[in-house]
């Protein structure tokens, strides 16, 4: 397990990979073996093999004026449902896994019922068809502040002006996503810590787990993925420059009970 | 008792210590976290043991502070390089200084012109480090140096959206004497002296924004270039002919359109500082949604008074330039060349200063001998007649004869860290994935 100044075992790098040097945002889909991220400032979403390496060519490019994309900088990907779900402002725009050039979205939640005002980062539940968004009300930063950001549960096929199912709210930070379907919780990077609440959460309620803080070592966290085999929440944080494992297997271990109203 | 007990226990002696013996050098200490990053003295002590012991250490002496604070969640394995990453590099020929920024600790660091880390040396100490959070440093990707004053500019690339400027002989945990509200995402700095201007490449916008030279706070830029007509794509180092008074860009290659609506979009991160300014780039809220297009990189040339939607004077892109994520610039005003940094190929590229179209490089600097890994930072030595290479992937800063080509060894060669020390290149990771098949973690930069 890599630690301390491991070296990287391979890099994807290079022009003909398309890719630049921002990059908010990578999914590895295990059944399909491949890596998705999104190319902010080309309006784009790469796809790689799961095995690539060096100066290799993506095997897809969603890219074009039908696809609608603005700046996207975050995404997830459902490999059951064959779909890929792109947080836009004030829209989620959702497209075939397999999408390839100038592809427009199959289904785009947004509208004042959705009360979505921006959102950031999306997750999917494809075992409860379930999407998850991160999300605030639009307005000024310290209106937003004050207000915190929420999480906001939609059916997986909502489309258009659709009501979330139910919206956790208090947050504080629209970070990354990550849902582990087996025992129902969400992980939320907030700015200094993870936090977990479970699906079924609805209002304003405190996460059930924080992970690496408040108070701890997490500064400015960013990335967030999960590693249940091990039991593991790994996050990036981009003052630290640092990519931490966390292992919580009280965490894991604990969603089935909590989960209880499942759908 | 085995090796990870010894650690453990040299770990927590050395945390009871931090700070006793800070000199302020390498790596520096971040005042913002205890937990952070490691004291001056913890690195001292860590660069004379070996590598596993330093990593087990390392990784221990945080987990145990993470710990001690407040009960939260440690992490049982941190990823980290505990050492600078050199990104860009500018030399001071009347002070015979060299001075690079370190896009990994957050740090300015300065070095005598002629120092060259021995073989077998731990790394070379600079004389002075600019660092910790009064200086606003972080993500800082340009550097300039006046050879006037000595004076210190570095841009910010995505975190602070503010140029600092030092005066010469800043160390420690200094405030700059000047800082300049910026766009967002700035990465290449040049200056003017003659017309006293000062120019800035913006990625995210694709833009090119022009300051006063001595601009300072709110400023507004004096103009600025923006628009699919400039070839502005994803652009990064930027050099100046001052006899030809033209500017070199290279870019990357992506881009997207933008324009001015009567009612931005909603939701969208906004271009910052814009309120009250002159002269902004057109952020995210007026981009042209699917307008984005992902082209081959270039090297594009501008009258030095261009402004607004003007096409380049020529444009240096094709199969047979080599540009691969060309990221640095530098020019020669004597030979007439520009030098590039060529990141993804571990090569300096130089090009005649006439170049156009699908020009071949004049010559290539490539090979092991060079010690050249992902660099991003070139600058030329005219009085000394010496080119300077910052790698961000080789812990390293090395130098050249100015006409250096092929696979030719540095004349001199910087070590920030010890030799064969694993080059991390995590550079702001936003996001992180994990690959389940292979159990390997993938971190964007």
């Amino acid at each position: 397990m890599a630690d301390g100044q491991a070296e990287r075992l391979r890099a994807i790098e290079g022009q003909k990979t398309l890719l630049g040097r921002t990059m908010h945002a990578i999914a590895y889909d295990e059944i399909h073996d491949e890596i998705y991220v999104t190319q902010q400032f080309g309006q784009g979403i790469l796809v790689f093999r799961g095995g690539a390496t060096g100066e290799e060519p993506p095997v897809r490019v969603l890219n074009g004026s039908k696809t609608q994309l603005i700046a996207p900088d975050r995404l997830a990907v459902d490999p059951v449902h064959d779909e890929i779900y792109v947080p836009e402002g004030v829209k989620i725009l959702v497209y075939p896994r397999t999408a390839n050039g100038d592809v427009a979205p199959v289904r785009v939640i947004t509208g004042p019922d959705t009360g979505i005002g921006a959102t950031r980062a999306v997750t999917v539940d494809p075992q409860r068809n379930l999407i998850i968004a991160a999300t605030q009300v639009w307005g000024s930063d310290e209106e937003n502040r004050a207000r915190g950001s929420e999480l906001r549960i939609f059916e997986r096929t909502a489309n258009g002006n659709a009501k979330p199912l139910r919206v956790i709210t208090g947050l504080r930070g629209m970070g990354n996503l990550a849902v582990h379907s087996p025992s129902g919780l969400i992980f939320s990077m907030q700015t200094r810590y993870v936090g977990v609440w479970n699906i079924d959460d609805n209002g304003n309620v405190p996460p059930r787990f924080t992970i690496g803080g408040p108070n701890g070592i997490l500064r400015q966290g960013r990335g967030l993925a999960l590693d249940p085999k091990n039991h593991a929440v790994i996050a990036s944080d981009k003052e630290l420059n640092a990519v931490l494992t966390f292992q919580v297997p009280e965490i894991f271990g604990s969603g089935t009970a909590a989960a209880g109203n499942r759908r | 008792m085995n090796m990870r007990r010894t650690a453990l226990a040299i770990a927590t002696a050395l945390l009871s210590l931090s700070g006793v013996a800070d000199d302020g050098w390498l790596p520096a200490v971040d005042p913002r976290s205890t937990v952070g990053r490691l004291s001056a003295f913890e690195s001292l002590a860590a660069c004379a043991m070996p590598a596993d012991t330093q990593r087990q250490m390392l990784a221990a002496s945080r987990r145990q502070a993470a710990a001690a604070r407040g009960g939260a969640i440690a992490p049982v394995r941190d990823i980290r390089d505990a050492y600078p990453s050199f990104a860009a590099v500018a030399v001071d020929t009347v002070r015979n200084e060299v001075v690079l920024t370190d896009e990994n600790l957050f740090q300015v660091l300065v070095y005598d012109r002629t120092e060259n880390t021995p073989p077998g040396a731990e790394a070379s100490k600079p004389k002075r480090v600019i660092s910790g959070e009064d200086t606003n440093i972080e993500f800082q990707s340009g550097v300039y140096v006046d050879q006037q004053t000595g004076e210190i500019f570095a841009a910010n690339n995505d975190t602070r959206d503010t140029l600092v400027v030092f005066k010469h002989g800043s160390a420690g945990n200094v405030k700059p004497i000047r800082q300049v509200e910026t766009p967002h995402g700035t990465f290449g700095v040049v200056v003017d002296e003659v017309h006293g201007e000062l120019f800035m490449t913006e990625q995210h916008d694709s833009a090119l924004v022009v300051y006063r030279k001595d601009a300072t706070q709110e400023e507004s830029p004096i103009r600025f270039m923006q628009g699919l007509k400039t070839g502005l794509q994803d652009p990064h180092g930027i050099a100046l002919d001052p006899k030809e008074d033209v500017l070199f860009v290279a870019n990357y290659g992506s881009t997207h359109a933008v324009a001015l609506t009567d009612k931005p979009k909603t939701g969208v991160n906004q271009a910052d500082n814009r309120e009250g300014k002159d002269n902004w780039p057109l952020g995210r809220e007026f981009a042209v949604p699917g307008s984005g297009t992902i082209n081959p990189p270039s090297i594009t040339v501008y009258r030095r008074t261009a402004r607004g939607d003007a096409a380049p004077l020529r444009k240096i892109q094709g199969p047979d330039t080599g540009l691969n994520w060309p990221t640095g610039l530098a020019f020669d005003p004597q030979a007439r060349e520009l030098f590039v940094a060529n990141d993804a190929a571990h090569e300096v590229l130089v090009f005649d200063a006439a170049a156009n179209g699908n020009a071949k490089p004049k010559r290539r600097l490539k090979g092991a001998g060079t010690k050249l890994a992902n660099p991003t930072g070139v600058a030329v030595d005219i009085k000394n007649r010496e080119l300077w290479v910052s790698n961000f992937g080789g812990h390293s800063a090395t130098v050249y004869d100015i006409s250096a080509s092929g696979n030719v060894a540095p004349k001199r060669i910087i070590r920030n860290a010890p030799e064969n020390t694993p080059s991390l290149m995590i550079g702001n990771p936003g996001a992180v994935g994990y690959d389940a098949k292979r159990e390997e973690i993938l971190v964007p930069n």
